[in-house]
């Protein structure tokens, strides 16, 4: 525990320290929401945006939440300080903790201003309950996303590794989540495949939530993977992080 | 008791043999080289003995014990500057120490963070962030880092490489005041100047042990080129480096006042190595 703690901390400051970094991963999904927002204008005025609005939004939280942390990690092992915690007798589990709870402030923060601003600048009047069950589901994606990143990191030595898992990951969320089509419209065993994807899920429950009439617990089962996808995922990345080169 | 025990080590990488049957002895005290081109089997070995490598065979001991197996009480005990630097560039020198040494439950941080900063001479740039620093000062802040627990072994993996000679002293000569202090120092280099400084040496070439012995003994391995000039004539002859044997060669000359000089010409440690080498083949 103590070194989990020690671990957070020192991501938090190296996060604190690195303000262009910092300031990229909050202002950037900013931006893209503006670019969101004129692209929707263009729609008639009949188009159901808020459909696709909010899925849109989580999937830029989940998106720069993944980047980040599959990034840092793989940086770590990259300058060698990956293997120097190890030697200094740190286990996968203490690492992969640390990671989740250093980065706990920045997803938040993302998650905070990417509803913020959806909600702002598409002036969408969602009573309070509604907002903080928007944010619980962004905030759940978001440590999926950090989950997520730790495991794909494992499979990277340098961060060109990472480049071709970043489609790999995100564009099958894009087009089989449920994103931009009814899941059911796609063939079966596509289907099948989108219920592998933790964004499939959180769009499940964003559109219950969003529908007036909709109710949470319609989508308990949703929430439940969701969860599950956040508690499962540090276990197979503590599988596949290497502490002893075999 | 021995610092390091290494018994027919062998790693296999697929069909290339990183480490071809090691065994090699470290005693307690003192620095003990690892001298090798790259690709000779350096890093492998060192890695085996921090325990991030599981050999395909053989045994490995660091400080009586399996690192793989009592990993974390191995861990308290050696200190690893591996050939990066290994640091968290967005920190300070101060931060990245008092980070691995939080790491290790160090007691009376503050206080070693100070000293040790003292003595790789980092108190004036401490608190600046590691990108802003020189290279041969990262390498500072990175032994300082292995130092921060008070380790009784130190394994340091080619510790002054792309460092340049009058930083190289400065580093060689803090090695030597950690001995002072008890500390053994297990390092690898490329560098046969910096294999003279050793103690001991071990030398490897393409995952095997070529010799282990004292860097003064594997000089003497070396041949002595003599050029004795006369007032008639000029002799060449070659004899063993040891002293004796030039002393021996010089005899048959009655070291006669005709002698007007003796011009002496030792194998470098470069040749010596290259020799070893032929021999081995």
């Amino acid at each position: 525990m103590a070194h989990t703690l020690i671990i957070a901390t020192r991501i938090m400051k190296q996060l604190r320290r690195n303000k262009r970094l910092f300031a990229l991963t909050c202002i950037a999904p900013l931006i893209i929401v503006y670019f969101l927002k004129l692209f929707m204008d263009t729609f008639p005025s009949n188009f159901p945006v808020s459909r696709y609005l909010i899925p849109v939004s989580g999937l830029i939280v989940f998106f720069f939440s993944f980047l980040l942390c599959t990034i840092s990690l793989v940086q770590e092992r990259a300058a060698g300080t990956l293997e120097r915690m190890f030697i200094n007798g740190i286990n996968r589990i203490e690492i992969i903790v640390g990671y989740i709870v250093g980065y706990l402030i920045l997803i938040t923060l993302i998650s905070c201003v990417v509803l913020s601003e959806t909600l702002l600048l598409f002036d969408l009047n969602y009573n309070a309950q509604i907002i903080i069950s928007l944010f619980g589901v962004f905030w759940l994606l978001s440590i999926v996303s950090v989950m997520l990143g730790i495991f794909i990191s494992t499979f990277a030595r340098d961060e060109s590794h990472i480049f071709p898992f970043i489609p790999l990951i995100i564009l099958p969320s894009v087009f089989l989540s449920g994103l931009l089509v009814d899941v059911t419209l796609l063939p079966t065993g596509i289907q099948a495949l989108s219920k592998c994807i933790p964004l499939y899920y959180a769009n499940t429950i964003i559109l219950e939530i969003i529908n007036p009439a909709g109710l949470l617990s319609n989508v308990w089962q949703s929430i439940g993977v969701l969860i599950a996808f956040a508690l499962i995922l540090p276990f197979i990345a503590s599988y596949t992080l290497q502490e002893v080169e075999n | 008791m021995l610092a390091i025990e290494i018994k027919n080590l062998k790693k296999n990488y697929g069909k290339t043999e990183a480490l071809r049957d090691i065994t090699l002895n470290v005693p307690v005290g003192g620095i003990y080289g690892l001298l090798g081109a790259n690709g000779a089997g350096k890093t492998t070995t060192i890695k085996a003995l921090v325990g991030t490598l599981r050999p395909s065979s053989g045994s490995v001991k660091t400080l009586g014990l399996d690192p793989l197996k009592k990993k974390k009480t191995v861990m308290r005990q050696i200190g690893y500057m591996p050939q990066t630097s290994a640091l968290y560039e967005d920190l300070s020198a101060r931060e990245n120490i008092i980070f691995f040494g939080q790491l290790q439950n160090t007691s009376h941080l503050n206080d070693k963070v100070k000293h040790l900063l003292e003595f790789t001479e980092l108190t004036n740039r401490a608190d600046d962030p590691v990108h802003m620093l020189s290279g041969g000062m990262k390498k500072r802040v990175s032994l300082a880092c292995a130092l921060i627990h008070q380790p009784k072994l130190l394994l340091l993996d080619e510790p002054t490489a792309a460092v340049d000679v009058p930083l190289r002293a400065k580093i060689w000569q803090l090695f030597r005041e950690l001995t002072t202090e008890g500390i053994t120092i297990f390092v690898s280099t490329h560098l046969m100047d910096e294999a003279l400084l050793c103690d001991h040496l071990a030398i490897m070439r393409k995952g095997e042990l070529l010799t282990v012995d004292t860097p003064e003994k594997i000089m003497e391995k070396g041949k002595t080129h003599l050029k004795i000039t006369t007032n008639t004539s000029v002799v060449e002859k070659i004899v063993a480096g040891h002293p004796q044997d030039l002393a021996d060669a010089l005899k048959e000359f009655g070291l006669s006042s005709a002698i007007k000089s003796i011009a002496i010409k030792r194998d470098s440690l470069d040749t010596i190595i290259f020799d070893l080498i032929k021999k081995d083949r």
